[in-house]
Protein backbone atom coordinates (compact mmCIF):
# COMPACT_ATOMS: atom_id res chain seq x y z
CA UNK A 1 0.00 0.00 0.00
CA UNK A 2 2.46 2.61 1.21
CA UNK A 3 5.26 3.32 -1.25
CA UNK A 4 7.36 4.74 1.57
CA UNK A 5 7.13 3.18 4.97
CA UNK A 6 10.37 4.97 5.75
CA UNK A 7 9.97 8.73 6.17
CA UNK A 8 13.71 9.36 5.68
CA UNK A 9 13.66 7.71 2.24
CA UNK A 10 10.72 9.89 1.24
CA UNK A 11 12.51 13.04 2.46
CA UNK A 12 15.60 12.09 0.45
CA UNK A 13 13.44 11.53 -2.64
CA UNK A 14 11.76 14.92 -2.18
CA UNK A 15 15.16 16.63 -2.07
CA UNK A 16 16.97 14.73 -4.84
CA UNK A 17 14.10 13.93 -7.25
CA UNK A 18 11.92 16.98 -6.49
CA UNK A 19 13.78 19.96 -5.05
CA UNK A 20 17.04 19.89 -7.04
CA UNK A 21 15.70 19.39 -10.61
CA UNK A 22 13.04 22.06 -9.95
CA UNK A 23 15.12 24.66 -8.11
CA UNK A 24 17.83 24.74 -10.78
CA UNK A 25 15.54 26.83 -13.00
CA UNK A 26 15.05 29.49 -10.34
CA UNK A 27 18.83 29.68 -9.73
CA UNK A 28 19.44 29.90 -13.48
CA UNK A 29 16.81 32.65 -13.70
CA UNK A 30 18.73 34.71 -11.13
CA UNK A 31 22.15 34.02 -12.68
CA UNK A 32 21.23 34.43 -16.34
CA UNK A 33 18.93 37.32 -15.59
CA UNK A 34 18.59 39.77 -18.38
CA UNK A 35 20.80 37.92 -20.82
CA UNK A 36 17.89 35.66 -21.74
CA UNK A 37 15.74 36.20 -24.81
CA UNK A 38 12.26 35.09 -23.80
CA UNK A 39 11.13 34.96 -27.43
CA UNK A 40 13.86 32.74 -28.82
CA UNK A 41 12.72 29.55 -30.55
CA UNK A 42 14.40 27.50 -27.82
CA UNK A 43 12.40 29.20 -25.05
CA UNK A 44 9.18 28.84 -27.07
CA UNK A 45 9.76 25.09 -27.37
CA UNK A 46 10.55 24.84 -23.66
CA UNK A 47 7.32 26.66 -22.77
CA UNK A 48 5.28 24.43 -25.11
CA UNK A 49 6.73 21.32 -23.45
CA UNK A 50 6.01 22.69 -19.96
CA UNK A 51 2.40 23.47 -20.98
CA UNK A 52 1.84 20.03 -22.54
CA UNK A 53 3.31 18.40 -19.45
CA UNK A 54 0.90 20.22 -17.16
CA UNK A 55 -2.05 19.29 -19.41
CA UNK A 56 -0.89 15.66 -19.30
CA UNK A 57 -0.77 15.79 -15.51
CA UNK A 58 -4.40 17.01 -15.42
CA UNK A 59 -5.51 14.38 -17.94
CA UNK A 60 -3.89 11.63 -15.90
CA UNK A 61 -5.47 12.86 -12.67
CA UNK A 62 -8.88 12.70 -14.37
CA UNK A 63 -8.37 9.46 -16.31
CA UNK A 64 -6.63 7.44 -13.62
CA UNK A 65 -7.87 9.08 -10.41
CA UNK A 66 -7.08 7.98 -6.91
CA UNK A 67 -9.13 7.57 -3.76
CA UNK A 68 -12.70 8.80 -3.55
CA UNK A 69 -12.72 10.14 -7.14
CA UNK A 70 -12.62 6.57 -8.49
CA UNK A 71 -16.26 6.13 -7.51
CA UNK A 72 -17.37 8.86 -9.94
CA UNK A 73 -17.84 8.27 -13.69
CA UNK A 74 -15.19 9.80 -15.94
CA UNK A 75 -17.78 12.02 -17.65
CA UNK A 76 -18.68 13.65 -14.32
CA UNK A 77 -15.01 14.26 -13.45
CA UNK A 78 -14.28 15.76 -16.87
CA UNK A 79 -17.63 17.62 -16.95
CA UNK A 80 -16.90 19.28 -13.62
CA UNK A 81 -13.53 20.51 -14.90
CA UNK A 82 -15.20 21.75 -18.11
CA UNK A 83 -17.83 23.59 -16.07
CA UNK A 84 -15.05 25.13 -13.98
CA UNK A 85 -13.34 26.50 -17.08
CA UNK A 86 -16.68 27.93 -18.25
CA UNK A 87 -17.23 29.52 -14.84
CA UNK A 88 -13.73 31.02 -14.95
CA UNK A 89 -14.27 32.50 -18.42
CA UNK A 90 -17.79 33.80 -17.72
CA UNK A 91 -17.20 35.36 -14.29
CA UNK A 92 -14.50 37.98 -15.02
CA UNK A 93 -11.75 35.34 -15.33
CA UNK A 94 -11.98 34.71 -11.60
CA UNK A 95 -10.08 31.62 -10.45
CA UNK A 96 -12.28 31.38 -7.36
CA UNK A 97 -15.47 31.39 -9.46
CA UNK A 98 -14.06 28.64 -11.69
CA UNK A 99 -13.05 26.42 -8.77
CA UNK A 100 -16.43 26.88 -7.04
CA UNK A 101 -18.38 26.11 -10.24
CA UNK A 102 -16.43 22.91 -10.80
CA UNK A 103 -16.92 21.80 -7.20
CA UNK A 104 -20.65 22.58 -7.32
CA UNK A 105 -21.11 20.51 -10.49
CA UNK A 106 -19.08 17.62 -9.07
CA UNK A 107 -20.90 17.50 -5.73
CA UNK A 108 -24.34 17.94 -7.33
CA UNK A 109 -23.54 15.21 -9.86
CA UNK A 110 -22.23 12.82 -7.22
CA UNK A 111 -25.28 13.43 -5.05
CA UNK A 112 -27.70 13.03 -8.00
CA UNK A 113 -26.07 9.77 -9.07
CA UNK A 114 -26.07 8.66 -5.47
CA UNK A 115 -22.43 7.56 -5.80
CA UNK A 116 -21.17 9.09 -2.58
CA UNK A 117 -23.02 9.75 0.62
CA UNK B 1 12.68 32.40 7.02
CA UNK B 2 13.14 34.59 10.11
CA UNK B 3 15.15 37.84 10.04
CA UNK B 4 17.79 35.98 12.07
CA UNK B 5 18.33 33.63 9.12
CA UNK B 6 22.13 33.44 8.53
CA UNK B 7 21.88 34.19 4.82
CA UNK B 8 19.79 37.27 5.51
CA UNK B 9 22.00 38.42 8.42
CA UNK B 10 25.07 38.30 6.20
CA UNK B 11 23.41 40.72 3.84
CA UNK B 12 23.06 43.18 6.72
CA UNK B 13 21.00 46.27 6.05
CA UNK B 14 19.85 44.87 2.70
CA UNK B 15 17.33 42.88 4.75
CA UNK B 16 14.71 44.88 6.64
CA UNK B 17 12.42 43.19 9.15
CA UNK B 18 9.69 45.83 8.83
CA UNK B 19 9.30 45.25 5.12
CA UNK B 20 9.50 41.48 5.68
CA UNK B 21 6.52 41.62 8.07
CA UNK B 22 4.53 43.79 5.67
CA UNK B 23 5.24 41.16 3.01
CA UNK B 24 3.96 38.39 5.29
CA UNK B 25 0.75 40.42 5.81
CA UNK B 26 0.46 40.80 2.02
CA UNK B 27 0.15 37.00 1.71
CA UNK B 28 -3.36 37.13 3.18
CA UNK B 29 -5.41 37.93 0.11
CA UNK B 30 -7.85 36.20 -2.26
CA UNK B 31 -5.09 34.58 -4.36
CA UNK B 32 -3.51 33.42 -1.09
CA UNK B 33 -6.77 31.75 -0.06
CA UNK B 34 -7.16 30.05 -3.45
CA UNK B 35 -3.58 28.82 -3.14
CA UNK B 36 -4.30 27.42 0.32
CA UNK B 37 -7.35 25.60 -1.05
CA UNK B 38 -5.26 23.89 -3.74
CA UNK B 39 -2.70 22.82 -1.13
CA UNK B 40 -5.53 21.36 0.96
CA UNK B 41 -6.20 19.29 -2.17
CA UNK B 42 -2.53 18.31 -2.36
CA UNK B 43 -2.66 17.22 1.29
CA UNK B 44 -5.64 15.03 0.39
CA UNK B 45 -3.65 13.52 -2.49
CA UNK B 46 -0.73 12.76 -0.13
CA UNK B 47 -3.05 10.93 2.23
CA UNK B 48 -4.67 9.09 -0.67
CA UNK B 49 -1.48 7.63 -2.10
CA UNK B 50 0.09 6.98 1.31
CA UNK B 51 2.91 9.51 1.04
CA UNK B 52 4.42 10.41 4.45
CA UNK B 53 3.18 13.81 5.67
CA UNK B 54 6.62 15.03 6.84
CA UNK B 55 8.11 14.57 3.38
CA UNK B 56 4.94 16.05 1.87
CA UNK B 57 5.28 19.22 3.97
CA UNK B 58 8.95 19.41 3.02
CA UNK B 59 7.97 19.24 -0.66
CA UNK B 60 5.72 22.29 -0.19
CA UNK B 61 8.59 24.19 1.48
CA UNK B 62 11.41 23.14 -0.86
CA UNK B 63 9.79 22.44 -4.23
CA UNK B 64 7.11 25.11 -3.86
CA UNK B 65 5.55 24.36 -7.24
CA UNK B 66 2.39 22.28 -7.14
CA UNK B 67 2.72 20.71 -10.63
CA UNK B 68 6.18 19.39 -9.75
CA UNK B 69 4.91 18.15 -6.39
CA UNK B 70 1.98 16.32 -8.00
CA UNK B 71 4.27 14.81 -10.64
CA UNK B 72 6.61 13.61 -7.89
CA UNK B 73 3.96 12.18 -5.57
CA UNK B 74 1.75 10.82 -8.37
CA UNK B 75 4.72 9.32 -10.18
CA UNK B 76 5.94 7.52 -7.08
CA UNK B 77 2.42 6.25 -6.38
CA UNK B 78 2.13 4.83 -9.92
CA UNK B 79 5.50 3.09 -9.56
CA UNK B 80 7.39 5.17 -12.11
CA UNK B 81 11.18 4.97 -12.24
CA UNK B 82 12.86 7.68 -10.16
CA UNK B 83 15.06 9.06 -12.99
CA UNK B 84 11.94 9.41 -15.18
CA UNK B 85 10.20 11.33 -12.39
CA UNK B 86 13.24 13.60 -11.97
CA UNK B 87 13.18 14.39 -15.71
CA UNK B 88 9.43 15.14 -15.63
CA UNK B 89 9.88 17.38 -12.55
CA UNK B 90 12.77 19.15 -14.26
CA UNK B 91 10.71 19.77 -17.41
CA UNK B 92 7.74 21.06 -15.44
CA UNK B 93 10.02 23.53 -13.64
CA UNK B 94 11.28 25.17 -16.81
CA UNK B 95 8.43 27.69 -16.75
CA UNK B 96 9.84 29.04 -13.48
CA UNK B 97 12.94 30.48 -15.17
CA UNK B 98 11.21 33.09 -17.35
CA UNK B 99 9.01 33.97 -14.35
CA UNK B 100 12.10 34.61 -12.19
CA UNK B 101 13.76 36.60 -14.97
CA UNK B 102 10.68 38.79 -15.40
CA UNK B 103 9.95 39.33 -11.69
CA UNK B 104 13.58 39.80 -10.55
CA UNK B 105 13.85 43.51 -11.44
CA UNK B 106 10.96 44.17 -9.02
CA UNK B 107 12.56 42.09 -6.24
CA UNK B 108 16.01 43.73 -6.34
CA UNK B 109 16.96 46.35 -3.76
CA UNK B 110 19.29 49.30 -4.19
CA UNK B 111 22.39 47.26 -3.41
CA UNK B 112 22.55 43.86 -5.10
CA UNK B 113 22.68 40.83 -2.81
CA UNK B 114 22.94 37.44 -4.49
CA UNK B 115 21.74 35.59 -1.38
CA UNK B 116 18.60 37.67 -1.01
CA UNK B 117 17.93 37.31 -4.74
CA UNK B 118 18.27 33.51 -4.57
CA UNK B 119 15.94 33.33 -1.55
CA UNK B 120 13.41 35.65 -3.18
CA UNK B 121 13.64 33.64 -6.43
CA UNK B 122 12.93 30.42 -4.53
CA UNK B 123 9.44 31.72 -3.71
CA UNK B 124 8.62 32.47 -7.34
CA UNK B 125 5.69 30.35 -8.52
CA UNK B 126 2.40 31.28 -10.17
CA UNK B 127 0.78 33.02 -7.17
CA UNK B 128 3.98 34.87 -6.22
CA UNK B 129 4.34 35.98 -9.82
CA UNK B 130 0.82 37.39 -10.00
CA UNK B 131 0.91 38.97 -6.52
CA UNK B 132 4.48 40.25 -6.96
CA UNK B 133 3.51 42.26 -10.01
CA UNK B 134 0.49 43.62 -8.14
CA UNK B 135 2.14 44.47 -4.80
CA UNK B 136 5.88 45.10 -5.32
CA UNK B 137 5.62 48.29 -7.41
CA UNK B 138 3.95 49.96 -4.37
CA UNK B 139 6.92 49.11 -2.11
CA UNK B 140 9.97 51.42 -1.83
CA UNK B 141 12.92 49.95 -3.69
CA UNK B 142 15.21 49.44 -0.68
CA UNK B 143 12.51 47.31 0.98
CA UNK B 144 11.57 45.18 -2.01
CA UNK B 145 13.84 42.14 -1.42
CA UNK B 146 12.63 41.90 2.22
CA UNK B 147 9.00 42.44 1.20
CA UNK B 148 9.22 39.78 -1.55
CA UNK B 149 10.78 37.26 0.86
CA UNK B 150 8.10 38.06 3.48
CA UNK B 151 5.34 37.60 0.92
CA UNK B 152 6.84 34.29 -0.23
CA UNK B 153 7.40 33.07 3.33
CA UNK B 154 3.80 33.98 4.26
CA UNK B 155 2.38 32.14 1.24
CA UNK B 156 4.60 29.12 1.91
CA UNK B 157 3.70 28.95 5.63
CA UNK B 158 -0.03 29.19 4.82
CA UNK B 159 0.35 26.48 2.16
CA UNK B 160 2.18 24.16 4.55
CA UNK B 161 -0.63 24.55 7.10
CA UNK B 162 -3.11 23.83 4.29
CA UNK B 163 -1.13 20.74 3.19
CA UNK B 164 -1.26 19.36 6.72
CA UNK B 165 -4.96 20.21 7.07
CA UNK B 166 -5.78 18.44 3.79
CA UNK B 167 -3.81 15.37 4.84
CA UNK B 168 -5.65 14.96 8.13
CA UNK B 169 -9.09 16.19 6.97
CA UNK B 170 -9.54 13.88 4.00
CA UNK B 171 -10.22 10.82 6.15
CA UNK B 172 -12.64 12.74 8.40
CA UNK B 173 -14.67 14.44 5.68
CA UNK B 174 -17.98 12.99 4.44
CA UNK B 175 -17.90 11.50 0.90
CA UNK B 176 -18.90 14.48 -1.24
CA UNK B 177 -16.44 16.82 0.47
CA UNK B 178 -13.57 14.33 0.23
CA UNK B 179 -14.28 14.08 -3.50
CA UNK B 180 -14.39 17.89 -3.77
CA UNK B 181 -10.98 18.06 -2.08
CA UNK B 182 -9.42 15.72 -4.64
CA UNK B 183 -10.85 17.71 -7.56
CA UNK B 184 -9.07 20.89 -6.40
CA UNK B 185 -5.73 19.97 -7.98
CA UNK B 186 -6.96 19.14 -11.52
CA UNK B 187 -9.40 22.08 -11.64
CA UNK B 188 -6.90 24.68 -10.45
CA UNK B 189 -4.27 23.39 -12.91
CA UNK B 190 -6.79 23.50 -15.75
CA UNK B 191 -7.81 27.09 -14.97
CA UNK B 192 -4.14 28.04 -14.68
CA UNK B 193 -3.50 26.58 -18.14
CA UNK B 194 -6.45 28.41 -19.68
CA UNK B 195 -5.48 31.66 -17.96
CA UNK B 196 -1.89 31.52 -19.22
CA UNK B 197 -2.77 30.42 -22.77
CA UNK B 198 -2.34 33.37 -25.13
CA UNK B 199 -1.09 32.09 -28.45
CA UNK B 200 -2.10 29.20 -30.67
CA UNK B 201 0.94 27.19 -29.62
CA UNK B 202 -0.33 27.24 -26.00
CA UNK B 203 -3.74 25.79 -26.94
CA UNK B 204 -2.10 23.17 -29.18
CA UNK B 205 0.22 22.17 -26.33
CA UNK B 206 -2.74 21.83 -23.93
CA UNK B 207 -4.65 19.72 -26.48
CA UNK B 208 -1.76 17.42 -27.45
CA UNK B 209 -0.55 17.01 -23.88
CA UNK B 210 -4.01 15.95 -22.70
CA UNK B 211 -4.78 13.80 -25.77
CA UNK B 212 -1.46 11.94 -25.72
CA UNK B 213 -1.77 11.18 -22.02
CA UNK B 214 -4.18 8.21 -22.32
CA UNK B 215 -2.33 6.87 -25.38
CA UNK B 216 0.98 6.59 -23.55
CA UNK B 217 -0.50 5.74 -20.14
CA UNK B 218 1.12 2.30 -19.96
CA UNK B 219 4.51 3.16 -21.41
CA UNK B 220 7.14 0.90 -19.86
CA UNK B 221 9.45 2.55 -17.35
CA UNK B 222 6.82 5.02 -16.18
CA UNK B 223 7.81 7.52 -18.86
CA UNK B 224 4.23 8.43 -19.82
CA UNK B 225 4.46 12.03 -18.56
CA UNK B 226 7.76 12.43 -20.35
CA UNK B 227 6.27 11.29 -23.68
CA UNK B 228 3.07 13.29 -23.48
CA UNK B 229 4.98 16.39 -22.31
CA UNK B 230 7.92 16.32 -24.70
CA UNK B 231 5.94 14.72 -27.55
CA UNK B 232 2.88 16.94 -27.20
CA UNK B 233 4.91 20.10 -26.64
CA UNK B 234 7.22 19.46 -29.59
CA UNK B 235 4.26 18.66 -31.85
CA UNK B 236 2.50 21.88 -30.77
CA UNK B 237 5.69 23.89 -31.29
CA UNK B 238 6.24 22.67 -34.87
CA UNK B 239 2.60 22.86 -35.94
CA UNK B 240 2.38 26.45 -34.66
CA UNK B 241 5.58 27.30 -36.58
CA UNK B 242 4.34 25.75 -39.84
CA UNK B 243 1.02 27.53 -39.37
CA UNK B 244 2.78 30.86 -38.91
CA UNK B 245 5.06 30.23 -41.91
CA UNK B 246 2.02 29.49 -44.10
CA UNK B 247 0.38 32.73 -43.07
CA UNK B 248 3.47 34.85 -43.64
Amino acid sequence: MTPFSNEMTAILVVIVIGFLPNEIWRVLGVLLGRGLDENSAWMQWVRAVATALLAAVVARLLLIPSGALVALPFLLRAGAVGAGVAGFLLVRRSVLAGVLTAEAVLIAGAWWLGVVN
Amino acid sequence: MQPSDPAAAEAGPAFRAGYFLRGVAGAFSVPGVVLMATFVGFGGLLHDVGFPIGAGLLSTLLIWALPAQVILVGGIASGAALPAIAIAVCLSGVRLMPMVVALMPLMRGRRPSLWLELIAAHFVAVTMWVEGFRLLPKVRQEGRPSYAIGLGAGLTAASMIATGAGFYLTSLLPGPLAVALLLLTPISFTILLVRNARERVDWLAIGFGAALSPLVANTPGGLDLFWSGVGGGTLAFFIARIWKADRA
